[in-house]
């Protein structure tokens, strides 16, 4: 066996400059692979933190009832309490009680319908960070009475500006309509389209006054310190609070978790294509060096060696093939990635586009420790498909033959 | 048909014949061969181009079968092996020598003689000595760590004579040994069989056009058309 690997070695660096190309195209092939890995890794984790850290959060508490009717009356009961209270747990970040129903928001000129949030401004900034995407005025600072910051797309359905009078009208706690007027303080724009389009914040204290409410508090919103502590914190919650509903991101945002898997499979895919792409590749090369020595396998089986070990050997040099060029190609896309995840690839001259699908204009490419196993496994196995073949070649040859071609 | 008849038989063909049929006309390469060859021989198979030299020693050597006759390689009907009992049998009991190409490129002279012996499973430092000892002999101890392609054709030959010498075979099969070098290595590599021959007490056949290696041999059967036409012993 050792004598099989040393011919094996040394056989790769018979026809030096095809080894270098095999080499270099697995080097190639592994480096795509990382980066293409990191990259979407990135993308994906850019979108969906995008998404948690200005639109959903981490965790939503409702009313049992509220999310089936959204009726005014579904408070949670105590919820500001409950909001206080969950301030002083280490694992949540920042927390944000709301008012939440849907109404009217009209201008003189146009209505449209929509959700109207009441919230405690200090609060709902930490949890949404609205106030970085203002895009005129500012986030509940002025000394307007009775500001509502709306989605710049609904200020341009309504034709209104800053400062304009708008009026929101809603229904109360008996059904009955009721109506308040409001001035544009601010414009915000995210990459969601509900909120863009059809959203308008208030301050809660004009919401629950508006509608007669005591107790105004329909949704709490809780930011983690760490994001992967929600499999402690959510089960806590639900066992503390079981007539209350406690949802994660996943099950507020189904969508997002569908775009996770559909990037996933859209990524084996990719992965599938680059390892085929190898495998003729490396077929193509060792057969080429299997028919080149021929006359070399023909005399070897002459004086006794078996097929087996003929099979080996070449399975082996192909082997070292992919152990030459895996290790490179892992390597070069450990330091892209490292390199990357530092200083994040600027999309912004691509952002006009992206800015529909993520908040961020650098991407920080990203990925796990496990992918790197993977990705050798991956390259052993495309180098042992791709020996099969020419292997096989080899040992159909008939000595007798073999020894004949000149 | 006069062998040193105190010596053992260990080659005999029966009626030996091989039809090609490859090609859109049947070639006949051999008919009716028969032949005994003895232990300790150092015999030369001759004749023209095409007459079965090749074919013979390959059926011989177990590379090739008859279409038929019988043939026995040391008590054993060598036609009846499968395909890996052959190569077996290969191994362990014929050392051939090619008229080129014979050795591995990537492997050093030591490592092309050592090469059958790992394969024998030979104790290291049995095979290391065999080794050294034969390269000696044949005069290419300073070239033990050179590859094939920095040896003379005709220092590449003796490599192949000495690797099959090494792995103890019972018999070394030769086909052509000599066709590619100049005469004065084509003399110096009969010499080194024939010492062989004499030392170690192997069996040689060998295959060849050049009549000073035929004038070396010590018997020679002459093939025409694949048939034996002549077979001459001589003192
Ligand atoms: N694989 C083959 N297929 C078809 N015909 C073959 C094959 N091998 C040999 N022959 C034919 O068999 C006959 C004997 O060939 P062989 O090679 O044994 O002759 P040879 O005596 O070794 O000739 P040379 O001196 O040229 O090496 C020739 O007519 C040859 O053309
Ligand atoms: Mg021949």
């Amino acid at each position: 066996m050792k004598m099989l690997a040393t011919i094996a070695w040394r056989n790769v660096w018979r026809s030096r400059g095809r080894s270098l190309v095999v080499i270099g195209s697995i080097v190639v092939g592994i480096w795509a692979l990382i980066f293409m890995l990191g990259f979407m890794n990135g993308f994906m984790i850019s979108y969906i933190n995008g998404a948690i850290k200005h639109e959903i959060s981490h965790i939503q508490i409702h009313e049992a009832n509220f999310k089936k009717d959204p009726n005014i009356g579904f408070v949670i009961p105590g919820g500001m309490d409950l909001a206080e209270f969950l301030t002083s747990n280490p694992r949540i970040q920042a927390v944000s009680p709301r008012s939440l129903t849907s109404g009217m928001i009209s201008s003189p000129r146009k209505s449209s319908g929509g959700r109207i949030y009441g919230v405690i401004p200090d609060r709902e900034r930490s949890v949404t960070h609205h106030d970085s995407l203002i895009t005129e005025g500012s986030y509940f600072k002025s000394d307007l009475k009775n500001p509502v910051i709306i989605g710049k797309e609904l200020a341009n359905t309504l034709k209104v500006r800053l400062n304009s009078k708008v009026v929101l009208t809603f229904q109360d706690r008996e059904n009955n309509l009721v109506a308040g007027a409001f001035r544009v303080a601010g414009l915000l724009e995210t990459t969601s389209p509900q909120i863009n389009k059809a959203s308008a914040y208030i301050l809660m204290e004009d919401l629950t006054r508006i509608a007669g409410l005591k107790e105004g508090v329909h949704e709490i919103a809780l930011l983690l310190e760490n994001p992967e502590s929600e499999t402690v914190v959510l089960p806590d919650l639900r066992s503390a609070h079981p007539d209350l509903l406690i949802e994660s991101w996943r099950e507020i945002a189904p969508e997002l978790e569908l775009f996770l898997s559909m990037t996933d499979s859209f990524l084996w895919v990719l992965i599938g294509i680059i390892m085929i792409a190898l495998i003729f590749g490396i077929i193509n090369t060792m057969l080429m060096a299997v028919l080149e020595r021929y006359r070399e396998l023909g005399m070897l089986m002459a004086i006794g060696m078996n097929k087996w070990r003929i099979f080996m050997m070449i399975v082996i040099e192909t082997i070292f093939l992919s152990l030459v060029g895996g290790p490179i190609g892992i390597l070069l896309g450990l330091m892209t990635m490292y390199w990357l995840g530092m200083q994040g690839i600027d999309l912004s001259a691509y952002s006009e586009g992206l800015r529909e699908y993520g908040y961020s204009s650098i991407l920080y490419p990203y990925i796990e420790n496990s992918s790197y196993v993977y990705v050798a496994a991956g390259v052993i196995i495309t180098a042992l498909l791709g020996a099969l073949y020419p292997a096989y070649k080899a040992v159909q040859l008939n000595p007798t033959e073999a020894l004949h071609t000149v | 048909m006069e062998t040193v008849t105190d010596k053992k038989i260990v080659i005999e063909t029966r009626d030996i014949a091989k039809v090609y049929h490859d090609s859109k006309i049947a070639v006949q390469a051999l008919r009716d061969v028969d032949l005994e060859i003895s232990e300790g021989e150092f015999t030369a198979i001759v004749g023209p181009s095409g007459s079965g030299k090749t074919t013979l020693l390959n059926i011989i050597g177990g590379l090739d079968n008859p279409t038929a006759g019988t043939i026995k390689v040391a008590g054993r009907d060598i036609s009846k092996l499968k395909d890996s009992e052959r190569i077996d049998f290969r191994l362990h009991n014929i050392g051939f020598v090619f008229q080129q190409y014979n050795l591995i490129p990537v492997l050093t002279a030591r490592e092309n003689v050592e090469f059958i012996m790992l394969l024998q499973k030979i104790p290291v430092h049995e095979m290391k000595a065999r080794s050294l000892h034969l390269l000696e002999e044949v005069g290419l101890k300073e070239k033990a760590n050179v590859r094939p392609s920095e040896l003379s054709g005709g220092q590449q030959q003796r490599v192949a004579v000495v690797r099959a010498l090494a792995s103890r075979p019972k018999f070394i099969l030769a086909d052509e040994p000599t066709a590619n070098l100049d005469s004065a290595s084509a003399a110096n590599l009969l010499d080194m069989m024939a010492r062989m021959n004499q030392e170690e007490g192997m069996t040689f056949i060998f295959s060849t056009h050049d009549q000073r290696v035929i004038d070396k041999a010590r018997r020679v059967v002459t093939l025409e058309d694949g048939i034996i036409k002549s077979d001459e012993v001589r003192s």
